[in-house]
């Protein structure tokens, strides 16, 4: 600071300027209801203005390859979910693919999920937690999906047996 | 930045007031001549709010967009298998019976809206998520992006899976 300023002025400027960062908040948003959706989060700006966005490092497992996969695992449940229920047959093996692929699905569902709405940015911390969680509950599942084909009845045919029950 | 817009309003101001009125907007002005820029505008660039914000659209546009639905129908499928499938794996230790029998058993007893009320709840999401699935298989084509073609698809859209929901739960 140049010419310090009275303790006074100071607090009023502080005031002024921020109470009016605040009315040009609302008045851009137009409402003065409290927000219906989570506050935005810690924010910092890494750098200066002028520094480009990081780009990221290209990799085909994370970007095509991954992109590809998905697309095919969802293709793939169509006539895995339609063929059971259509012929009325049943098949173990069939049925085992139809629990890995909705298993494998479910999973990259989930993951999007998480990597959409906890941002590595804001919450590293929570997203390390939330992404272990979501590992631990598919093997998990997967346990369960193991216990339920062999022990069980398999999955179409406990889905079948519950709807007309 | 902010600042210094603070100051060219405040002089704008200043110029269809009385003297007095002037005084602290332009002490307010002096004072942030003195401050460190690059401080100021990071603050306030951190207290901005995020964008988009769903409540400023209409309800129409948004609300009932197939992708946000893809999503919600996504985990209800997927998050009942893993609450059954998880509760399953325990079962056994705390002497719980959630065996398809036990459950066919259980389902079977209820009255005829609840179970038809509950197949809903799972048989829509399923139709939905059925149905918007292949229409984005269609879309990762290339296919299906005019703006006509997406609010026709999307009104049946709702209207098939709604159908289809109330097929399974009330006709299967």
């Amino acid at each position: 600071m140049g010419g310090r300023p009275s303790a006074a002025t100071r607090g009023a400027f502080a005031k002024s300027s921020f109470q009016s960062q605040l009315m040009g908040v609302a008045a851009f948003h137009n409402t003065a209801r409290r927000s219906a959706i989570l506050p935005p989060g810690p924010q910092r700006i890494i750098g200066t203005v002028n520094d480009p966005a990081p780009v990221p490092e290209p990799s085909s497992a994370h970007g095509s390859y991954h992109w590809s996969f998905e697309r095919l695992l969802a293709a793939g449940l169509v006539p895995l979910i339609v063929t059971p229920f259509a012929s009325g047959s049943l098949n173990p093996a069939t049925d085992a693919i139809l629990c890995s692929v909705l298993l494998l699905h479910s999973h990259m569902g989930f993951q999007s999920v998480v990597i959409d709405y906890i941002p590595q940015k804001t919450y590293p911390g929570l997203r390390k937690i939330f992404w272990w969680l979501l590992n631990a509950a598919t093997v998990t599942v997967g346990v369960g999906l193991y216990e339920f084909e062999t022990n069980d009845v398999g999955i179409t045919e406990a889905v079948k047996r519950i709807w007309r029950a | 930045m902010i600042a210094q817009r603070v100051g060219v309003a405040a002089l704008r101001r200043g110029a269809a007031q009385p003297f007095f009125a002037q005084t602290l907007p332009r002490a307010a002005l002096a004072a942030s001549m003195s401050t460190t820029p690059t401080r100021s505008w990071s603050t306030s660039a951190c207290r901005r709010p995020i964008s988009p914000h769903l409540g400023i659209y209409k309800m129409e546009q948004t609300w009932f967009g197939a992708s946000a639905w893809t999503r919600i129908t996504g985990c209800v499928l997927s998050g009942t298998m893993y609450t059954y499938m998880a509760a399953y794996v325990v079962a056994p230790l705390v002497g719980l019976h959630i065996e398809s029998a036990s459950v066919a058993a259980a389902f079977g007893s209820l009255p005829f809206a609840i179970k038809g009320g509950l197949k809903f709840a799972l048989g829509f999401p399923f139709a939905f998520h059925f149905f918007v699935g292949l229409k984005h298989l269609v879309y990762d084509m290339g296919k299906g992006f005019a703006k006509d073609t997406i609010i026709k698809s999307e009104k049946i859209l709702w209207g098939v899976s709604i159908v289809g929901g109330l097929v399974l739960a009330f006709f299967v």
